[in-house]
């Protein structure tokens, strides 16, 4: 049995040119970039200064306030100045840029034998652990839930086309991913945690049960999810797991849910049995207008510009678009010059042709969006309102409870941008107010 | 260095999906119907697809040349959205062969050989379905009513002796259709009227089989949602059965053919198809559109059983296509977690 959530698309998965590449580590490069605003919440203050020495793993900028995490270095070598760059997704933020000398010295936090419940969430917070999927929230804030939580899942759907880090992690990393989500649990003081994974990662499926069966763990559960889009979005996941809705507004707590991500759970282990910070992430390189699509292991602050070259850089001269993340909810950065975070889980490089570019025309009328929002919206009727700066209809028609997960724009034949739409409906709200 | 494009979310988008590809489905799924309607009833279809195609296409061109002036460009013309070849046909579908209005026609003993009557009403037609109902309102998605129909409705209205019937080469008398006279229904009437070998008012609306095959090609192809047109007819198969079988008390067997009349003749089913199925101008919620269909098929068999007019199918989508802002304002779907389904769930 597949389980699932209500309408969604099926966009081609194109995750073919990457999903059979092994994990590759990526050289540090000569410089490295960390942005001090890597999610939402507060960004972290640094704990260095300009001249500084500095080793892979020592504390750089510390987390200032509860929403908020402690920054690594991902390099060892020299701070050579803190100074403002643009970043995703927040625009422009400070960044601690370090001149790496080449001799990878590290230091790592003592490691964790058997730890409680506690020392999870202290060590996790500690090691500026926060959610590796795209938001980047704060992890130790979702371990300390305010409401009563009875159900753990971790989220690798991985529904986004062409992204394989999660596969390749589930593949590689089978038992620190496992233990890792069983240390979340600990965590939360469950005694069960659900990993959701796709069908269409057949091979993800056995090697976790394998594991699961050759270790005789019987708290892990994993449940196969039909391939569809926005299958690992947390609403529609917790529905598809658990058949519960997260009310209008409310955090997947308040259905006593706690989802957290693959890579959470692999830098959650690194964290507390290795004593290892979270100072580096897996990635994919992929699209149809890089050379070589790869899987790597990337050091933080490493620009996109160093990781495009070391794929061989562009295989066309006419490349359309430099995405961070995925086709459906990345964002597209008008050139290499940013630098990867915790949070990124892909670059993507699209000719015209893969990304399918077309002018937006009249709304028919067809009803195509309304068809697929997994979140039951009226996106044609909040696209027309908005137009006549009728804000009042946009809100009855739903536009507060948008996922923004950009299934009435995919599958829009008048090319709406229906999902710049949602944001800039949003926007004039919290305007208003 | 600012070298690439900069947009928001989604950065794919659905293949082959566009505006123009879906009205290019309608049309294939339209070609049926003018094949059957050119073999039954002549080369006159074909005259009359080619001059509402001819005439909607130009009336929409020089509509927007006159209206945009120096901004024209033919290459960014609504007309490449293949929107006015769909109304077009429709509208040939919805007509007789030939018409009998100023006497225009060239005949040649008791056949009409080239009918300049319906060639003008053609022409009306299409400027009444292009300009009035579809430009004047903002052009595609706009229309408050189904283009087609409109005209119909308005050549209808304006010369609705000339509407009489349509000459089969299966009935060269014109015989009438049933609706216009109502006598026992036998199973072999209903066999006809499956063919399409019986008298009709338009040439579209006869072949009930043809109209199967562009009702699965077009549920199949996504184009229209499946569910409408079959709440039409079987909303309009009940209403007949309650008001032929309660109120003018017909029983038994007689009530069953007479409903199944009501639903093979006339243009429910090529309405309940082709016409309620417009993007523009029907519901946009499942819910909205069950009311809509209902809608269609109780106005329909209230004019058919007790109103002058032997059809009531065009004034029924025409009816419930103005009700349908009324409907998407009231009938919307509450966003997924709302407060009381939740508790529902509990």
């Amino acid at each position: 049995m597949k389980y699932t959530f209500k309408k969604g698309v099926h966009p081609d998965s194109a995750k073919g040119a990457s999903s059979a590449k092994s994990i590759e580590r990526m050289p540090a490069p000569e410089k490295v970039s960390i942005s001090l605003a890597q999610h939402i919440g507060k960004p972290a203050v640094p704990a260095v200064q300009v001249g500084d020495t500095v080793k892979a793993g020592q504390l750089i900028a510390c987390a200032d306030g509860f929403v908020s995490a402690n920054i690594y270095s991902s390099v060892s070598g020299t701070v050579v100045s803190i100074s403002e760059m643009r970043a995703t997704p927040v625009g422009k933020c400070e960044h601690i840029v370090i001149a790496n000398d080449g001799a990878y010295e590290t230091v790592t936090l003592p490691a964790l034998d058997n730890p409680t419940k506690e020392e999870i969430i202290e060590r996790v917070k500690l090691a500026g652990i926060v959610g590796m999927g795209g938001a980047g929230f704060p992890t130790h804030v979702k371990l300390m839930p305010k409401d009563k939580v009875d159900t753990l899942i971790i989220n690798a759907a991985e529904c986004e086309p062409y992204i394989t880090c999660d596969h390749r992690i589930m593949l590689e990393y089978t038992e620190q991913f496992v233990e890792g989500a069983r240390l979340l649990m600990k965590a939360l003081a469950l005694d069960k945690v659900y990993i959701g994974v796709e069908t269409n990662k057949p091979d993800a499926i056995d090697a976790l049960k394998a594991y699961v069966l050759d270790k005789n763990i019987t708290d892990v559960v994993v449940v196969p999810l039909k391939p569809k889009y926005p299958q690992g979005a947390e609403k529609q996941l917790i529905y598809a797991v658990t058949k519960r809705k997260v009310p209008v507004g409310g955090l997947p707590s308040a259905v006593g849910c706690v989802v957290d991500n693959v890579h959470t759970a692999l830098s959650t282990y690194q964290a507390v049995v290795e004593g290892k910070p979270l100072y580096e992430r897996i990635m994919t390189v992929t699209g149809d207008g890089i050379k070589e699509p790869k899987n790597l292991l990337v050091s933080s602050g490493t620009l996109y510009d160093n990781v495009l070259q070391y794929c061989g850089g562009f295989n066309s001269e006419n490349v359309a678009k430099l995405i961070s993340g995925g086709p459906m909810m990345g964002i597209s950065v008008m050139n290499g010059e940013c630098a990867t975070t915790k949070t990124t889980s892909c670059l993507l490089v699209l000719t015209p042709s893969g990304a399918n570019l077309t002018d937006p025309t009249e709304c028919i009328n067809c009803s195509k969006c309304a068809s697929v929002c997994p979140m039951n919206l009226m996106p044609m009727f909040i696209d027309s309102a908005l137009a006549n700066a009728d804000i009042d209809t946009t809100v009855k028609y739903g536009v507060m409870s948008c996922i923004e997960c950009g299934c009435c724009a995919f599958i829009c034949p008048a090319s709406r941008p229906l999902v710049q739409t949602m944001k800039l409906a949003k926007k004039k709200i919290k305007e208003r107010k | 260095m600012d070298k690439f494009i900069v947009s928001t979310s989604p950065h794919v988008k659905a293949k082959r999906n566009t505006t123009r590809s879906i009205m290019f489905e309608v049309l294939i799924a339209l070609l049926p119907l003018v094949a059957v309607a050119t073999v039954f009833y002549g080369y006159h279809v074909i005259i009359n697809v080619a001059v509402c195609c001819l005439s909607c296409f130009g009336f929409e061109l020089l509509y927007e040349k006159l209206l945009k002036r120096k901004e024209f460009s033919f290459k960014k013309a609504s007309v490449h959205n293949l929107s006015c070849f769909v109304t077009a046909v429709i509208l040939a579908l919805n007509l007789p062969t030939t018409m009998k209005i100023w006497g225009l026609n060239v005949v040649s003993g008791s056949t009409v050989i080239i009918s300049f009557d319906i060639i003008i009403a053609c022409i009306l037609g299409s400027l009444f379905a292009i300009v009035i109902v579809k430009q004047l309102f903002g052009g595609i998605g706009k229309n408050f009513i189904n283009p087609a129909l409109g005209a119909r409705v308005f050549l209808f209205l304006c010369f609705g002796a000339a509407f009489a019937s349509v000459a089969s080469m299966f009935d060269a008398t014109t015989s009438a259709t049933w609706l216009s006279v109502k006598n026992e229904v036998t199973g072999g009437m209903l066999l006809s009227m499956l063919l399409g070998t019986t008298g009709s008012a338009a040439v579209g609306e006869t072949c009930v089989i043809a109209l199967a095959v562009s009702y699965v090609y077009l549920s199949v192809r996504k184009i229209i949602d499946w569910k409408l047109p079959l709440v039409i007819v079987a909303s309009g198969f009940v209403f007949a059965i309650l008001f032929d079988g309660v109120v003018n008390g017909l029983e038994g067997v007689s009530l069953i053919n007479n409903a199944l009349a009501h639903v093979l003749s006339g243009g429910l089913i090529f309405g309940a198809v082709f016409m309620a199925t417009d993007y523009a101008t029907s519901p946009n919620t499942n819910a909205g559109r069950i009311i809509f269909g209902i809608g269609i098929g109780l106005i329909t068999m209230l004019i058919r059983c007790f109103a002058s007019y032997p059809e009531g199918m065009s004034f029924a989508i025409l009816i419930m296509n103005i009700v349908t802002p009324l409907i998407d304002k009231y009938v919307y779907p509450k966003p997924f977690g709302s407060q009381k389904k939740a508790k529902e769930d509990k």
